[in-house]
Formats: structure tokens, sequence, C-alpha cells
């Protein structure tokens, strides 16, 4: 017996003395960029501040706190750490119009010319044990908190010796008549023991060697070492897979911030569920938690550690707690996340390592995202009534810097699994399409007016059997214009542009724009049998979006070690994989979808005026619905299709659009307005025909661009007034204009 | 984490090319605004996410103060890049963090610039300039190509781009093709 406490003396001593909590690496959206002209309205700068656990004042006190004077919001900033820099807790307050923010200026009224936000936490990478904490220091603690813990769960906690024996023997006297366990009467030290040294199955022997355990830890270590040692290591609540430790955590999963900053009715809520994290969940069992909360709070006046004035204002607020989880919202995004480091870190270094992540994720745009798509799923499953839920995903970027702003991987977003944003391969479908036209303009031989046969195709394959594709509309068009039949989505016409062009050239553009694996050269190709996860489909496009540059999509901007030290930087990089005048002639085509092809559905959702460039794809059989497309600083690709593979039943314009269109309208973007190239001229062009037209002289023309040097045949009875080149055309125009404004 | 070890001494030269550059850039970010045809949007006016902060003015001139009926605006015509206030500041953090040779530090200051202004071409070859500053010439020379594609219709940021790329092949010994780009630059904005 003498040699067991000897082993259990040794045992606690030398784990606890090389105590160290495995630290999950904390993963942290992007930081807001604040400036004057930003457009941002005050009520979006209040939303961003209290997404960030700022709470309103008046007496604006310390940091974390904000308060609004008419126009103007003052923060207290807190301290906080980026990838590049450290900020001490900072003044600043801020004039927001109507339009957007006014000024910036620091405590000492100076302006600022731009100054980021604290980056949100959205979550941790913990180890497979699902354990998952934010260590805190003594200093971090509020004082209230291990005072409510004492008062509450261990009275003598300050002068026990690891054990509290006449707690113990009422709980051995209650537990002998139950003839079961049912009351603990453990001391925060046995707590601490049974957290980390035990598993949680009560038995008799447990209790005595938990009982050694703890009178050793108390001997051997100071109360205060205790105290902080079971703030940080306490289970406070689960979160699927994830088993929230220490109250560092918990006051960011159950308040969204940090825990130096809760007040009373907070801390006693934490204290309330130490009993029962599972019993007392504020969110799902909010009346029993708050029972127990005002119970804490009535032990806490009575052992005069707060007034009871004090305690009977704290018992009258609402819990307080934020209605998702702060940490882990984003699985999907945090997948690709956990991807991306995995090439150059072990799981080890990132759930242990104590590592910071800085990442791409707009949390603005991450839910706008995921509520599009929830509420557009659902209203596709009431129209077509299969017995099978719809499922989607989605990627939104800003293309120029190849930053991936918002991930959704399925229509339950807080779900932990199938991630099919990165991992649902899919025939791409008829998003090839802008692929092989681009492949074209580069050829030479082919302009946006150029006009090419929609007509039957019948072509023997190498295994003896015919390929005969079709138009979704089984019709034939006939000669149409690039325009059109990109506009329309026809798919002859485009076949024959492929084949003329030549499958490798296609495939080589595909591989260029960043299709990793190379398609299989077939025919079927060019009507998108080429898959694709969304995430690939929104790395292909981006280089369409950002003027024919490739940048790698990227989630992860720097990591920093636990010590602050940075270790990795993930570096814009870009290049050239296509010329910008083919680029910019496509995207004018893209354009033309939005407005009169496959994507006009999307004008009733959109803000008037805003112009975007896209393309839907509808793979055989109706199984996946897609559409890419882009406005002037984001670029979003939806697929929306059956998990099972089963047949949707709609297009691209019908499935994926409006997940698209809203996603856009809810994003505050800009135009697509890229300049155009020099050598190009923008021309109309009569939409059925291709035939160059002046205004008026058609009722259904389009404008297109094509090289400078392009002819392109006249619509009949069309006079020019210099009978030919285009540009001409148009500097004459220009010059009449001018010359009429003189007069 | 910062290569600055690998800067050779033709880059180290590069970099005090740049560090003159940089100087006139200021200069060009200082620049007046011009004055502005009666009718057009003043710069304030402009509704927040319509254009980016400070983009491109178009120059003054009869012609566009009032696109022709049914026309889109001219999408090309006269254009002078400048940087909104907040991308001057960051550039000039950015300008300090590369003067003492925090390459990696510099670089992701402009990113923060880029992500306020992604259409700048400005911002382009002022990142350009760092990559070239730590030994990165192929880097280099893609942010100079893509500043000259948006830099369409300003003559003086396309030339700023050509002699970036210049530069980015020089490093690389590709003296014929540097002329070539140099040669560029000159017809677009002599010095």
């Amino acid at each position: 017996m003498a040699l067991y406490v000897l082993y259990l003396d040794l045992l606690v001593t030398h784990q606890f003395e090389g105590r160290r909590w495995t630290l999950p690496a904390q993963v942290y959206a992007a930081p807001l960029e604040l400036y004057a002209g930003l457009a941002l309205s005050p009520a979006e700068l209040e939303g961003e501040l209290q997404r960030l656990g700022y709470r309103r004042t008046t007496a604006l006190d310390r940091p974390g706190t904000y308060r609004v004077q008419g126009e103007r919001i003052d923060v207290a900033l807190r301290p906080v750490r980026f990838a590049d820099e450290t900020r001490t807790a900072t003044l600043l307050s801020v004039v927001a119009g109507p339009k957007g923010l006014e000024s910036l200026r620091d405590g000492a009224g100076q302006e600022v010319p731009v100054l980021r936000l604290e980056p949100l936490l959205i979550g941790s990478i913990f180890p497979i044990h699902g354990e998952d904490r934010i260590v805190v220091t003594p200093q971090e603690v509020p004082a209230l908190l291990p005072a409510a813990l004492k008062a509450v769960e261990d009275r003598k906690f300050d002068s026990h010796h690891g054990v509290d024996p006449v707690a113990m023997l009422r709980a051995l006297w209650v537990n002998v008549r139950a003839r079961q366990i049912e009351q603990g009467g453990s001391t925060l030290t046995q707590q601490l023991v049974r957290s980390y040294f035990l598993s949680t199955r009560q038995t008799f022997t447990r209790k005595i060697r938990e009982a050694i355990m703890a009178m050793a830890l108390d001997a051997h270590f100071t109360k205060a070492d205790l105290m902080n040692a079971y703030i940080n290591e306490i289970f406070l609540g689960q979160d699927g897979d994830r088993a929230i430790h220490g109250f560092g955590l918990a006051s960011q999963f159950y308040f969204g911030k940090p825990l130096a900053e809760l007040d009373l009715s907070e801390v006693a809520l934490l204290v309330a569920v130490v009993r029962g994290p599972s019993y007392y969940d504020p969110r799902r069992h909010a009346e029993r938690s708050r029972a127990r909360r005002d119970l804490v709070l009535k032990v806490m006046a009575e052992q005069g550690i707060v007034k009871a004035e004090d305690a009977s204002a704290a018992a009258r607020r609402p819990l307080g707690v934020t209605s998702r989880p702060a940490g882990a919202y984003y699985p999907a995004y945090l997948d690709f996340v956990r991807r991306t480091l995995r090439r150059d870190y072990h799981d080890q270094d990132l759930t242990e390592a104590g590592l910071k992540i800085y990442t791409s994720l707009d949390p603005r745009a991450q839910e706008q995202a995921e509520h599009a798509l929830e509420r557009e799923l659902a209203r596709l499953d009431r129209q077509h009534k299969r017995p099978e839920p719809l499922e989607g995903a989605l990627v939104v970027t800003t293309p120029q810097s190849g930053d991936v702003i918002a991930i959704v991987g399925g229509r339950n977003v807080g779900y932990d699994g199938f991630d099919r944003a990165l991992d649902a391969h899919r025939s791409m479908g008829s998003l090839v399409k802008p692929f092989i036209y681009l492949t074209a303009l580069e050829s030479g031989r082919y302009n946006a007016a150029t006009v090419v046969q929609d007509a039957p195709i019948d072509l023997k394959l190498a295994n003896g059997r015919h390929w005969q594709p079709e138009n979704f509309t089984h019709e034939v068009y006939g000669p149409v214009p690039v325009v059109r039949a990109l506009a329309e989505s026809l798919n002859l016409a485009t076949v024959g542009v492929g084949l003329d062009v030549g499958l490798p050239k296609v495939a080589d553009t595909l591989q260029r724009f960043g299709l990793p694996q190379p398609p299989l050269q077939v025919p079927a190709m060019l009507l998108g049998a080429v898959e694709v996860t969304p995430l690939e489909a929104a790395q292909l496009f981006n280089g369409l979006a950002s003027g024919g540059f490739h940048n790698p999509l990227r989630a992860v901007r720097a990591v920093i070690s636990a010590d602050g030290k940075p270790l990795k930087a993930f570096p814009l990089e870009v290049s050239q994989v296509a010329s910008p005048e083919a680029v910019y002639q496509l995207d004018r085509m893209l354009v033309e979808v939005m407005e009169r092809g496959t994507g006009r559905g999307a004008r009733a959702v959109l803000p008037a005026g805003l112009t975007v460039a896209g393309k839907s794809g509808t793979s055989s059989d109706f199984r996946d619905s897609w559409f890419a497309g882009f406005s002037g600083s984001h670029l979003a690709v939806v697929w929306v299709g059956y998990d099972s593979d089963e047949p949707t039943g709609f297009t691209g314009s019908a499935g994926a659009l409006p997940v698209w269109a809203h996603i856009m309208a809810g994003l505050n973007t800009s135009s697509w307005e890229a300049p155009m190239p020099e050598g190009l001229a923008e021309m109309h062009i009569e939409f059925p025909t291709g035939l160059r037209v002046a205004p008026g002289c058609s009722d259904d023309m389009v404008a297109v661009v094509v090289p400078g040097d392009a002819s392109i045949p006249a619509k009949p009875g069309c006079s020019f007034p210099d009978n030919g080149n285009p540009v001409t055309t148009i500097l004459n125009r220009a010059e009449q204009w001018l010359r009429g404004l003189g007069h | 984490m910062i290569s600055s070890m690998r800067i050779s001494r033709s880059s180290s030269a590069v970099v005090s090319a740049w560090l003159i550059a940089a100087c006139l850039s200021g200069c060009v970010v200082s620049r007046p605004e011009p004055t502005l045809p009666p009718g057009a949007p003043l710069p304030g006016e402009t509704p927040p996410g319509e254009t980016p902060p400070g983009s491109t003015q178009p120059a003054p001139g009869p012609g566009e103060a009032q696109p022709p009926p049914s026309e889109r605006p001219p999408a090309q015509g006269p254009r002078q890049f400048r940087l909104g206030p907040a991308a001057t500041a960051l550039v000039t953090q950015a300008h300090a963090q590369a003067g003492s040779g925090e390459f990696g530090q510099a670089a992701v200051t402009l990113e923060r610039a880029l992500r306020i202004e992604p259409d700048n071409p400005l911002l382009w070859i002022e990142l350009g300039r760092v990559r070239l500053g730590e030994g990165n010439a192929a880097q280099a020379d893609a942010m100079g190509r893509k500043a000259v594609a948006l830099a369409t219709g300003d003559p003086s940021a396309q030339a700023a781009g050509w002699r970036l790329i210049a530069d980015s092949l020089r490093a690389r010994g590709r003296d014929p093709e540097a002329a070539d780009a140099e040669q560029r630059a000159g017809t677009l904005s002599p010095h």
C-alpha cells in the first residue's frame, strides 16, 4: 500500500510538473481593413465589432468595448497579434456615413489612413481525441472566476489538503443509501486529477486512487498553480467531435470573446456549466442552465464574493450566449486549411504546437454564401419533390489575389463530414465551353463574330461506336456567331469548334488554367466529360476573372509559432497563362451570357447596373448543375446535384444560377470593367446572324470585341460611313459626336 | 523566412535602382488631381463599391464629359492611375520595410494594399519590385506583365511595368529581351 501511494505520488508529480497541454492550432479569418471610403455602413461596422465580441458601452472603459455617438463609433481595440505585426490596445474613432466610412482617427485625434480590426478566431485544428482548448495565464482570468469556483464547488479549497473528508463522507452516505454513485463531494483538486489522469468511470477503487493523487498534488504544488491548472483543464462543452476544455476556450465558445472580458453573469454561467456541460448546455437547455446560473449568483452573494444587488442585477441579464459556437463554424473552409498545411506540417504540429494560422476567410461572405445555398436548395427541393435532398457546394474567391474567401461543402454547414467543395468530383458539363472558345480565340482563326455551324455531328470513335451529341433543345441552329453559340450554350456548334482547334489544344488550355490532371482527350471532353471539384472549377475560372493570369488559390496567408515567430508565408503568386487580348474577348462574351444567354435569369436578383460575366454548366442527363461567374472583385462557383448522382432534372441555369445570383447580390461587389486591351475594337453585330450592323439597322444586335483588323461582313442594306474597318467606324462616330457638341 | 541571403550583386543594384524609383512613384502618388469637367462625378461621390478608391481618374477632355447615348462609357482613352490614401500609407510602410531588407514583410504589406485596390497596376509594380529585390525575378516579370495589362490607357504606368519586366529579364541574364522591353517602355513614356 505504501509502495502504491509512493508510485501514485511520483506519477502525479512527474506528470503534473512536466504538464503541457497540447495546444491545437488556432485559425483566424481575414482581418477587416478599415479605411476612409470603404463601403461599410454604421450598422455593418457595429455588426463586425459584435462578431468580435466587442460590447457596446457608454463609458468605453476597457479594451473590447465601443460606444456609438451619432455618426461616430469609438472603439477600444484589444491588443492583437497579426501575422506581421503586434499591436497594443488602442483607441479608434470611426465616422461612418450612409455611403461608407468617412474618417478614421486614433486616440490622439490623428488621422489614420488604414487600420485592421483583429481577425476573428474561426476554429482550431484539434486532434482525433477531440480535445480543444485555449490556455490562459492567471493574468487573463477575471478574479471572480476562481472565487466563484471555490464558492460553488469547493469552499475549503484554500485550506484542505486535496480532499475534503467531511464532504466526502456526506457524499458517501448519500451514495450508500442510493446503492450507487450519485454525489461527488470532490474538491477542485480531485476534479482536476479525474480530468487529467483518470477515466471518468466511477468506482470505489478509482475514488480512492483519485483521493491519494489529489493529496499528492496538493502536497507538491501551490493552490494558485492548481487553480490555474483547473481553469485550463476542465471540460466545459461538446461541439460535434470537439471537446471544449478550459475556461479560455469556453468563453470563446459560448460568448465569442476573451475570458478576461466576461462580466459577472457570464462568469456565473460558465461556473454553472462545470457541473454538467451537457445537462446545463446553455444553448440546448437555456432554462435549466439559467436556473443554475442564478443559483451560482445567489451562492456568490451569500459567500460575500459579490454584493447582493449586483448578483440580482446579473440574474436579470439574459444568458448572452452566441447563437452559434465560436470556432469550427466553417468545417469546409477549415478542411481546405488543414489540407494546405498537411503538405508542410505533421498532424501533431497542427494539433499540439499552438500555431496560429491566418487565413483569407471572409466571415460575412461565408455567411451570405451559406444562407444563399441553404435557402435556394430548400426552394428547389420543394419544387422537385424527390425523396433525396439536393446537395450543393460552392467556393468564393477574390480573383486578383487568389484568396479563397468562402467555402461551403454541403447544405448542412455545421456538419464536419463529406466536403463536396473539395471532394465531389463531378462532370464540369458546359463549364468547359469558355476554355474551348478561348483556345479558338488564341488560334487567331476565330473571333466573337465568326460564324460557326451548329450542325449534326456523327463521329465514329476508336471503339467503333458512334458519338452523336445533341443540343439541349434537341434542335439544330445552323450558322450562328460564336458569341451566340457560347451565350446559348449550343453543344453542336461548340463541338465543331473544339474539333477544329483540336482536343490537345483544348486540354492544354484547361491545364494552363490549373486543371490538375490531364483530361482524357475524347470528343466528349468538349461537352464537359471532365471531372472537377467545385474548388478546381473555381481555380479554372479564376484565371478568366483575372485577365488570363493564374494565381494558385489559397486559404492560408501565414503561419506563426506559439511564441510569435513567422514560420511560413503563402505569398501571392501570378503567372500569365493566356493572352490578355484573347481573355478579354472571351470575358466580353461571358458578359453576354449574363445579358442575353443562359445566365440572364440572374438579372432579377443582381443589383441593377452590376456587370458580371459567367457560364452555366449542365452535365449529361442533368446530373450536375453548375454556375461559375465573376464580377470585378469576386468569383463564385456553385454546384448543385444529388450525392447519389441521380439526374436533377434541371440545368445549371435553373439550379446553381439562383444560388450564385444570391451570393453575388449579397456581396458588396463591383462591376466587371476590365480595360479593353490595345489592338481590339468594339463593334455591333446582329445576334442571330453575326453580320455587322450599325445602330438602328437591327433590332437584335450585340456589342462584341474583336481584333482591330478583323473583317466582319456587313449586313446588306446597312450603311457604314467608311464602309470598312470597325475601329475607324467608332472613331468616326466619336468625332461626329464631338462635333455635335460644338454646335 | 526571407530569402534576403540570396540577393546577388546585380539584384542589389536593382534594389537601389528601385529605391530611386520609389521616390518617383511617390511623385506619381502626389500628383495633383486633374480638373474634372463639370457634371463628371467627383471622386468622393463615386458610389462605394462601384469603383475601387482612387483607382483611376479619366483625364480631362470634352469627349469624356458624358458618354454618347446608348454607348458604354469608353473603356479606353487616357487614364492616370493613382493610389488612394490607404494604399499610399501601406506603400510607404512597404518601402521602409524593403529599405531595411525585410522583403517578406514588405510583400505582406503590399498584399494588404492590393486587397484594397486589386486593379491598380502601380501596386503590382511595387510588389514586383519587392520580388525582384528578394531575387524572385520570375514573379517580378509576371507582376510586370499583370501591371501592363491592367494599365491599358495609362502610358506612364505601362512604361513602369515594362521597365520592371526589363529589369527582371536582365536579372536572369536575358539582356536582348530586356532591351526590347526597355524600348517598349521608352516608346510609351520617355524617361
